[in-house]
């Protein structure tokens, strides 16, 4: 065990505070929590197997494969909380981290900015009360991550709420297209539609569903590879406009108006075939925080499985010679097999490598506005929930936005703010940064135009005071000041805008193509930072990616088998485990309160509803019904 | 419901490495001891449940261990959410180990809830020849607690033989806000909420389940 080397701890601070950059001190930022006092300053072991750097979310399901595997695992982080590009961050923890990315300390992340309106009197507000995600995502109800949670027990740790509103924006105005009392049929059959409509989006139904193994359907999409959805959707099927749009951006949540016609019924699909696993929803997001959230619950169960974990730590050296990693805490550890890097945590040494390996990446841009509003937004939730979807489809904006802005709103129920508030998580993939950042700002101004709107006239309380009304014989209200319910009450009402608590806007680079396409397949691609070598670490370090801009969790256990693979030669064996029956962990005694009874009148259109649920053992999906991440060419409906 | 209520809180477990908070949460739920055991469970949590007789009450722990992340001082957010209880465990034959369990109090003080219960347990106190800390310093930091608002169990046990460990979560389950979680207010109840998706069970499960009522 090497001794804890002060010297060298001395010196590389006094290196580093010659940088001019690291003179500027954050005034306001309080003591974060596990800073101080650590337990152990230097770690106590002499080896492992697989030193990971970096909590996100791949890396932690990455941790939790590996141990359960048998391999002893090193798991840090350089800063004191859980989850790097995917975590849940207080609005101060924010604070801190917009400075040390507009610093250039955390790579791949720029022009962070935070607004926070008034001041400590008109603006009261407690940190510690939000939970922001840095990359926020939505759970379907069918996906290969939502199997892993199950089969892992990792979901025992999580929360899971279920979303079933999502709105459309068109024509300048919110249609709602699926509610809480939406089946999948009825998306299909809406009365307001003319029978012709229906008859063919009923078609468009019964093909979508159709197993994917059929001859004639896969004629059909390998006719359309490169035939962008909407043209399909319009000569195909003769769908109109709004049908189009319904389903290739509120269903499919497609990010462009010439998305491949596979990938896009692969996504379609992915919606529908959601439909009814756990309810009348498709879609779920997890209490208290998403992929922050996630990452922790693995980073637990990697603990539980042996992962020694230590944050606010990092790797300052490695001799690939004698295997050895050095850290700044002084410690030094064996490395056996491999070492996984986050982007946005490569150590010094290893930057220059690290631009070779990625210089000639293409580079994807995610820009992110996230607003904290005073508004609990219940007008566009269904009820119980506390999260609805919000999609901007091409040209719907008066940017004539090119790329959907998509936008997960989150209230205080589901324990990501406090109640009475809402986080609206919007972002775009427009490669124009400033383009992007306009949309999403017009965004902003639609949603809260359109709140305003909706609570003012659905809300008359805001409107009237207790003076407008007085209560006749029968205990009925009347109104007494009719004048104020003119026509032109919308415009009577003084211009009022949302009250803010917080505004974050910042822009993430990545090299995960928003089709995925070179996470599904990146031997075919040769563009995953994943496979790529590092000459003069004798291939001992590999290097993670950035999250996608995804707005769904698919891709992400594809991620973490291909450094599986990296590291132990096969994804065979990829968390198979057999986790034995606790006893009395199934306790019936206490109620579960579901989101939604399911439909009674539901029309099984497919046989494969249910996931293997019922062997909770069945880890991998390889057999498979559980639903495969869509892929442009996978098809894997 | 006249027969016995039920609630169920979520436990947490702190304190320096080996001092014994696993052992004493095995042997409360499974009522064994292991010398030679390592220091994880390998559940993601183990549940038991007892009776308060005075008030016909079953309570039930689910308890989390720290698997180790306290080792560096590096337990997420997660591990404290919702938390209802701690045991903050110290070996009596170490000091040093008392001082960390204090500071673990302090740290339950910024990142636990409010209204949290914290026990301060002595273990190994079959281990009388090697005693360190005597219950008199205990009862002077208790009493310096209490000053400051701060309400806290104590209790000593042995994990090795048994002694007091039930008796500590009695003393908890007592201290508990059980008429509350059994009263409907379910946020205090480590549960699934109103909203909340059971994965456990699917769409189909759920309505075999519920087709009852």
């Amino acid at each position: 065990m090497p001794p804890y080397n002060n010297t060298r701890t001395e010196r590389r601070k006094s290196m580093a505070e010659r940088r001019p950059s690291v003179s500027y001190t954050p005034p306001v930022i309080p003591h974060l929590a596990g800073l101080e006092k650590p337990q152990d300053h230097s770690l106590k072991i002499d080896q492992c197997d697989v030193l990971i750097m970096g909590t996100g979310l791949v890396e932690s399901i990455l941790a939790a494969a590996l141990s359960w595997q048998g391999l002893s695992v090193l798991h840090i982080d350089t800063k004191s909380y859980y989850g790097d590009s995917s975590s849940t961050l207080t609005i101060e923890q924010l604070k801190k981290w917009c400075m040390e990315v507009n610093l250039g300390r955390i790579p791949h992340f720029q022009d962070a900015q935070i607004y926070i309106p008034g001041g400590k009197t008109t603006n009261k507000f407690n940190s510690k009360d939000y939970g922001i995600d840095l990359s926020p995502k939505l759970m379907f109800c069918r996906s290969d991550l939502l199997t892993l949670l199950i089969s892992s027990r990792v979901y025992k740790y999580l929360e899971f709420q279920s979303i079933s509103n999502f709105h459309v924006f068109e024509n300048d105005d919110f249609n709602k297209r699926v509610t809480s009392s939406t089946t999948k049929e009825d998306i299909f059959t809406d009365k307001s539609l003319s029978l012709l409509t229906k008859r063919y989006l009923m078609k468009f139904l019964k093909f979508i569903l159709q197993d994917n193994s059929d001859p004639d359907k896969k004629k059909v999409i390998s006719d359309n590879a490169t035939t962008p959805i909407k043209q399909f959707l319009t000569t195909r099927f003769n769908l109109e406009p709004p049908q189009v749009n319904e389903l290739v951006y509120s269903l499919g949540l497609c990010i462009k108006e010439d998305t491949k016609t596979p990938e896009a019924l692969a996504k379609i699909k992915r919606f529908l075939g959601s439909f009814d696993v756990y309810g009348n929803f498709p879609v779920m997001v997890s209490k208290y925080g998403g992929p922050g959230e996630i990452s922790q619950g693995f980073c637990r169960s990697a603990a539980v499985a042996g992962t020694t974990y230590k944050l606010n730590t990092t790797l300052t050296d490695y001799d690939p010679e004698l295997k050895t990693a050095k850290f700044d805490d002084g410690s030094r550890v064996k490395i056996n097999e491999k070492i996984i890097i986050s982007p946005t945590q490569v150590p010094k040494f290893l930057q220059s490598g690290y631009s070779e390996i990625t210089d000639n990446l293409p580079v994807y841009n995610i820009t992110r506005l996230i607003t904290v509003v005073r508004r609990d937004c219940k007008e566009w939730m269904s009820d119980q929930e506390s999260s609805a979807v919000v999609v901007f489809p091409p040209h719907s904006l008066p940017t004539d936005n090119i790329h959907t802005v998509q936008v997960i709103i989150q209230n205080g129920g589901s324990g990501v703010c406090p109640e009475g508030q809402s986080i609206w998580f919007s972002h775009s993939t427009e490669p124009d940064l400033n383009r992007a950042k306009t949309d999403l700002e017009a965004a902003y101004e639609k949603m809260e135009s359109a709140l305003l709107r909706e609570s003012s006239s659905s809300d008359l309380d805001d409107v009237l005071d207790d003076t407008d009304f007085v209560v006749n014989a029968r205990g009925n209200p009347v109104v007494a000041n009719s004048f104020k319910l003119g026509e032109s009450l919308q415009n009577f009402v003084p211009k009022e805008t949302l009250d803010v608590v917080c505004k974050l806007g910042y822009v993430q680079k990545t090299y995960i193509k928003p089709d995925l396409s070179n996470v599904f397949h990146p031997d075919e691609t040769n563009q995953n930072v994943v496979l790529k070598n590092l000459a003069d670490a004798a291939n001992d370090i590999v290097f993670s990616n950035m999250p996608s801009s995804e707005i769904s969790y698919d891709g992400i256990i594809s991620e973490a088998k291909l450094i599986y693979q990296r590291i132990t030669g096969t994804d065979d064996d990829f968390f198979d485990v057999d986790f034995e029956d606790e006893d009395g962990e199934e306790d019936q005694s206490y109620a579960t309160v579901q989101a939604h009874k399911p439909s009674t009148g539901a029309i099984v259109v497919n046989d494969d509803h249910d996931m293997s649920l019922d062997n909770e053992n069945a880890i991998d999906d390889d057999s498979d019904d559980g639903h495969k991440p869509f892929g442009a060419d996978e098809m894997e409906l | 419901m006249s027969q016995g209520n039920f609630a169920q809180f979520k436990l947490v477990l702190l304190g320096e490495s080996a001092v014994g908070k696993s052992s004493i949460v095995h042997r409360f739920v499974k009522n064994t001891f292991d010398d030679m055991r390592e220091s994880t469970i390998g559940a993601a949590f183990l549940t038991q449940s007892i009776t308060l007789p005075e008030s016909k009450t079953t309570i039930k722990f689910e308890i989390w261990d720290t698997a180790g992340q306290e080792r560096y001082k590096s337990l997420a957010p997660m591990y404290y959410r919702n938390a209802n209880a701690a045991l903050c465990v110290y070996d009596i034959t170490s000091k040093a180990s008392l001082i960390k369990a204090q500071d673990w109090i302090k740290e339950l003080k910024k990142q636990a809830p409010e209204g949290i219960v914290i026990s301060l347990v002595g273990n190994k106190s079959d281990l009388t020849e090697n005693r360190e800390v005597e219950e008199g310093e205990v009862d002077e930091y208790i009493r310096q607690m209490t000053e400051d608002g701060s309400v806290i169990i104590t209790s000593e046990c042995s994990a090795k033989t048994g002694d007091g460990v039930l008796d500590i979560f009695n003393k908890i389950g007592r201290a508990l806000p059980v008429e509350e979680a059994v009263g409907g207010n379910r946020s205090r109840q480590a549960g699934r909420r109103p909203g909340g998706v059971d994965l456990g069970r699917t769409n189909r499960q759920q309505t075999q389940s519920s087709s009852c009522c």
